[in-house]
């Protein structure tokens, strides 16, 4: 199953300018681990140290914001995965 | 002040203030009663940065009646990149204080309440008091306090936030949407990158739903995100909703008669 993930302008050079990809995985959790997979270089901007998607990175599925304990819901094919980095510059 | 006829709004109103703000009381929905709605208004704006100088110079012209500003630093060569309510000349002054010169310059008819102090845990609930809240602010503890009083007394947030060439904003009214501590669990660390223009587009679009809420006009940024992305050039919009787990807005509040002082 697949979904399309919407990369943010802020991490496009991540992904060789790609702004949509598609990707295979059942939950948002296996998406994102799949993602890092094919792009690499976004792995450290959703991923901390340890391993855990990071707090900063907020995720959205067909355009509505999720949280941390719908991260393993099973998504539909051709959902799409959109996902923001948190900044509090003002 | 004019008095003609008894009573109306127009009483409210100097022949200078109708003629100042005739292009916009000629706005559908709006009139000499949306520019009393204005004059009576009260919002105190948290940060006179990048975000706060777009907003406050509008909310200024707009004719907001009384607006407090509340930032406790002093204006350095670096924040001239942004922050165009502030001068060279005004390096190394509170920038409350060239913000209170500026805006009163540019509306003499409003009143400006300066407060040029850090806001901490124990400031916060008077420094707001009951006004509606606009953050403008840098940095996420400070928006946490912010988002602790508007949650607790149900007062309208504006939030904005900008990173590089991207920005956010959201309407947040306690109870019907997500708050401040649904939204952030954490934010990116380091120093942010900033070009003016984007705390600009951001800081209008806070403006802008400040000024439709107090007039009562449009439609709001209700559990929406609006996203604005400067390379790009585009906006695309999100919904947004409530952390159920939220350890501000959601718990319920845990007192019992015997905890009551
Ligand atoms: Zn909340």
């Amino acid at each position: 199953m697949s979904v399309k993930v919407k990369i943010p302008s802020l991490l496009n050079k991540y992904a060789n300018g790609q702004e949509l990809l598609e990707v295979e995985g059942y939950s948002l959790i296996e998406c994102t681990r799949n993602l890092v997979i094919q792009l690499p270089g976004l792995k450290r901007w959703l991923y901390d140290k340890q391993g855990e998607l990071r707090p900063q990175v907020w995720f959205f599925i067909n355009g509505e914001r999720i949280y941390d304990d719908e991260f393993t819901k099973s998504l539909n094919d051709g959902d799409e995965l959109f996902f923001l980095l948190a900044s509090g510059g003002g | 002040m004019i008095k003609c006829h008894g009573i109306g709004v127009v009483d409210m109103f100097t022949e200078d203030e109708l003629v100042r703000y005739e292009r916009q009381i000629i706005i559908p929905g709006w009139g000499e009663q949306g520019q009393e709605k204005l004059k009576k208004a009260k919002v105190v704006v948290a940060g006179a940065g990048g975000l706060g100088s777009a907003i406050l110079n509008y909310l200024a012209v707009a004719g907001v009646g009384s607006i407090r500003v509340i930032d406790g630093d002093t204006v350095e060569l670096s924040n001239l990149n942004r922050q165009i309510l502030h001068s060279e000349k005004d390096i190394g002054r509170k920038k409350v204080d060239s913000a209170r010169d500026k805006l009163q310059s540019l509306n003499p008819h409003i009143e400006i309440e300066a407060i040029g102090e850090v806001i901490t845990e124990d400031n916060v609930f008077e420094m707001v008091g009951d006004y509606l809240i606009v953050d403008a602010l840098d940095n996420l503890p400070a928006r946490y306090l912010l988002n602790r009083v508007a949650v607790q007394r149900e007062l309208t947030l504006f939030h904005g936030a900008v990173y590089g060439f991207e920005g956010r904003a959201t309407t947040i009214i306690p109870g019907k949407t997500p708050c401040i501590k649904c939204l952030y669990k954490d934010v990116l660390p380091g120093k942010i990158p900033v070009v003016g223009v984007i705390p600009a587009v951001i800081g209008c679009i806070q403006a802008t739903e400040v000024i439709k809420y107090v007039v009562g006009i449009g439609e709001l940024l209700i559990n929406r995100l609006l996203i604005y992305d400067g390379l790009g050039q585009k906006f695309t919009e999100a919904r947004l909703k409530q952390d159920p787990h939220c350890e501000e807005c959601r718990l319920p509040r845990s007192f019992t008669i015997g905890d009551e002082r």
